[in-house]
C-alpha cells in the first residue's frame, strides 16, 4: 500500500487527527497512521506524519480539504541519519517509485529543515548525495514536472543554533524524502474567510482556521442540512455553505443574526453570506430560544454545529426569569400584555441565565431528537485547564450519543475543547424537556446518578473565568455569594 | 427566508397548545422567489421528513398549484423539480405566520420570523 508524508501546518495539533479521519470518512477511505521509532508514529505535536493510504486520490482529497494541511508528498524514505534514509531510498520497491522519472521528466529539489536553517552549501551537500538516483532530465526551478524535498527535522531549541558551514548530518531528529503531490487547496481558505475582512461580524464571531476546523469534522458536504442553535453572527455557517450544505441559524437574540440596521433591510449574516457566494445555502434564519422551539419533528439534520455562548463576552440566556415575580407583579405584567402600549412593540420577553454544563446536557440531549442517525454535534466546550477531567465529556452523554473527537485549544489557565459526538442510534427519541434545574428534585423523577453527581470543570464557567480560576473560590459550592437583597 | 421546507417544519409551540398547532396561517405575505440548486438527492431524501398536505396547501394558498394533492407514487424528474421549487426558491420575505389553535402570531421581517414567546406563553 502506498505510504504518503504530510506536512502540517504547525498549530491545533489536537485537530489533525480528527480532521484526517473526518474527511475520509466523508469520503469513504480508510487513513491510516505509520507508527515508527524514529518517526513521528502517531504523535499529533511533529509537523510531519505518514500515512497508508489505498490510493492517490485519497491523499489528493486530503490535501484538497483538510485545513491543517500545507502539502502532501509521496513517501519514499526516512532516517535519523541520511544513510538510513538513503539505504531505505535504494530498496527495490522504493526504487520502483522513483524510477520511473529517471530518463526524461524535469524536476527540482529542495531541502529545507523545520526549526532550522540549512545552509546553502550543505543543502547542496546534500542533494548530491542523492546523485546515485541518477536522474537525466533538466532541473527546472519554475514548472518542473516533479518536485523532489527533503525535510529535516530539529528540536525547538535548535531554532536559533548556528553551525558550521562543513557541519553535515546535523542533530536533526528525523529526514525525510519524497515527491510532492498535491499543495494544500485547503488552507487558502483561512484566509478568504478571514474575519476581519468580512462584511458582517461580532465581537463573538469565531476566528476564520477554527470555524473551518469545525466545519470539517460536521463532514458537511453538497445535500446535507446543517442547523446553528447559537447562530450570532453566523461564523461557522459560511464555512459549512461553502462546503456545499444547507444550513439553518437560531438565535435567542434576532439583534445579532441581523446586526445594526435592525428589522429593516437585508440582515448582517446574509451580506456575509453573499460575499461567499453562498446566500442561497442559508436556508433560513429565525429567532427563539431553543429551549422553548418550535421544531414540529426531529431526526431531520445531518450535523449541528454551534458555539454555544459560554459568557466570557456573551453569557447564554433563555426565557424566564432570574426571580419569580410576586403575584402582584404578575398580574401587572399580564394586564399589560393585554393592553400593550404603541412604544412597546416588539415585545421583548425576560430571559435569565443558562448555566454552561445546563446548557451543554440540554444541548446533547436535543441534537438526539433533530439529528439524524449517524448525525454529528461539533462544539466548543470551554474548561478549566487545572481542572478538566476526561469523565467531564462524560457528564453530558446520554443513551446513544457518543463522542468520536475532543480536541483542545490551549489558552493557558483554561481552554475550549472542541467536542465531536456521533448519533450511534437509529431509534427516534422525545424532544427533550429542559427542565429548570433550580427546581429540584428533579421534575423527572429520575435518580441522579454516580455520573450526575460528578461536578464537571466546565461547571460555573463564567464565574470561574472571572475570579481568574483561583482555586479556593471556585471550589466553593455555587461560586458567586448570594445576592443582597 | 422562510421557505416553505422551513415552514413544513415549525409548529406553534406556546405551552399547551397542542393541538391543530401546525401548519402555521401566512397572514399579509410578501414573497420573493430566488434561484436555489437543485439536488434532487436531497429533496429525495427530505420527502419522508414533509408533511404533505400541509405543504401542498400552502404552496397553493401562495399561488403555486405545481404539486399533486396526493403524494405520487412514482417519483419522476418533473415532479422532483417542482418540489425542489416549492420547498427551496419560494421565499416569504414579510408578514407574519399565524397558529389556527391559539391564534398567536409570529411576525416575519426582512425574512426572520420572530418565535419567541412572551412570558405567559411559556409557563
Amino acid at each position: 500500500m502506498p505510504k504518503y508524508l504530510v506536512h502540517f501546518a504547525q498549530v491545533h495539533n489536537e485537530f489533525r487527527i480528527p480532521e484526517l479521519q473526518s474527511i475520509a470518512e466523508l469520503h469513504g477511505f480508510q487513513v491510516q497512521i505509520v507508527e515508527n521509532p524514529g518517526g513521528h508514529g502517531s504523535d499529533p505535536n511533529r509537523p510531519f506524519m505518514v500515512l497508508q493510504l489505498d490510493d492517490e486520490k485519497h491523499a489528493k482529497i486530503l490535501a484538497q480539504r483538510c485545513i491543517l494541511i500545507k502539502a502532501i508528498y509521496e513517501f519514499y524514505a526516512q532516517g535519523t541519519t541520511y544513510a538510513e534514509l538513503h539505504q531505505q531510498n535504494q530498496l527495490p520497491e522504493i526504487r520502483v517509485e522513483w524510477q520511473k522519472y529517471v530518463e526524461d521528466t524535469t524536476f527540482k529539489f529542495f531541502v529545507t529543515g523545520y526549526n532550522h536553517k540549512i545552509p546553502q552549501r550543505r543543502q547542496r551537500e546534500v542533494i548530491e548525495s542523492f546523485s546515485y538516483m541518477g536522474f537525466l532530465g533538466k532541473i527546472d526551478m519554475k514548472n518542473p514536472e516533479i518536485s523532489l524535498i527533503c525535510f529535516e527535522e530539529y528540536d525547538e531549541d535548535r531554532k536559533l543554533a548556528t553551525r558550521a558551514k562543513h557541519e553535515g548530518d546535523s542533530q536533526f531528529k528525523q529526514v525525510y524524502f519524497g515527491k510532492l503531490l498535491a499543495e494544500s487547496s485547503a488552507r487558502p481558505l483561512v484566509g478568504v474567510f478571514d474575519v476581519k475582512k468580512r462584511k458582517y461580524f461580532g465581537n463573538t464571531s469565531m476566528e476564520a482556521e477554527v470555524s473551518l476546523l469545525m466545519a470539517n469534522q460536521t463532514m458537511a458536504s453538497p445535500g446535507k442540512l446543517m442547523y446553528d442553535p447559537f447562530m450570532g453572527t453566523g461564523s461557522m455557517a459560511y464555512p459549512v455553505a461553502h462546503f456545499g450544505a444547507l444550513v439553518f441559524g437560531s438565535d435567542i437574540d434576532g439583534r445579532q443574526m441581523r446586526g445594526k440596521q435592525g428589522v429593516e433591510g437585508e440582515p448582517g449574516v446574509m451580506r456575509a453570506a453573499k460575499q461567499y457566494g453562498v446566500q442561497n445555502r442559508i436556508l433560513d434564519l429565525a429567532t427563539f430560544d431553543i429551549t422553548h422551539n418550535p421544531w414540529r419533528t426531529g431526526g431531520m439534520f445531518d450535523a449541528i454545529i454551534t458555539d454555544p455562548p459560554y459568557g466570557v463576552r456573551a453569557g447564554a440566556k433563555r426565557l424566564g426569569r432570574k426571580r419569580e415575580l410576586s403575584e402582584r407583579q404578575k398580574e401587572l405584567c399580564r394586564l399589560h400584555r393585554e393592553n400593550p402600549r404603541p412604544d412597546d412593540t416588539p415585545y421583548i420577553p425576560p430571559t435569565k441565565p443558562y448555566e454552561l454544563s445546563h446548557l451543554v446536557e440540554d444541548l446533547v440531549l436535543f441534537a438526539r431528537y433533530v439529528l439524524r442517525p449517524n448525525g454529528r454535534l461539533v462544539f466548543f466546550l470551554p474548561t478549566v485547564t487545572d481542572e478538566y477531567e476526561e469523565v467531564d465529556i462524560n457528564t453530558m452523554l446520554c443513551e446513544g450519543m457518543e463522542v468520536i473527537a475532543n480536541s483542545l485549544q490551549d489558552f493557558g489557565a483554561w481552554g475550549r475543547r472542541l467536542i465531536t459526538i456521533r448519533k450511534t442510534t437509529a431509534e427516534e427519541y422525545p424532544p427533550p424537556a429542559f427542565r429548570e434545574r433550580d427546581q429540584q428534585p428533579n421534575e423527572d423523577g429520575v435518580e441522579p446518578t454516580e455520573q450526575d453527581k460528578h461536578v464537571p470543570a466546565h461547571k460555573d464557567f463564567r464565574e470561574k473565568y472571572f475570579q481568574g480560576f483561583s482555586k479556593d473560590k471556585a471550589m466553593a459550592p455555587t461560586s458567586l455569594p448570594p445576592v443582597p437583597k | 427566508m422562510v421557505r416553505l421546507i422551513t415552514h413544513n417544519l415549525l409548529a406553534c409551540h406556546v405551552k399547551n397548545c397542542t393541538v391543530n398547532n401546525f401548519p402555521l396561517e401566512f397572514k399579509n405575505v410578501q414573497l420573493e422567489i430566488r434561484e436555489a440548486e437543485f439536488n434532487p438527492d436531497f429533496i429525495r431524501g427530505f420527502l419522508p421528513k414533509l408533511e404533505w398536505k400541509a405543504l401542498v396547501d400552502t404552496a397553493r394558498q401562495l399561488g403555486d398549484t405545481s404539486l399533486p394533492t396526493e403524494q405520487p407514487e412514482m417519483i419522476d424528474d418533473e415532479f422532483l423539480q417542482n418540489l425542489h421549487h416549492v420547498l427551496l426558491e419560494i421565499h416569504v420575505e414579510e408578514g407574519s405566520m399565524i397558529c389556527n389553535n391559539c391564534k398567536h402570531e409570529y411576525p416575519i421581517s426582512s425574512g426572520i420570523p420572530n418565535m419567541l414567546l412572551a412570558e405567559h406563553e411559556i409557563a
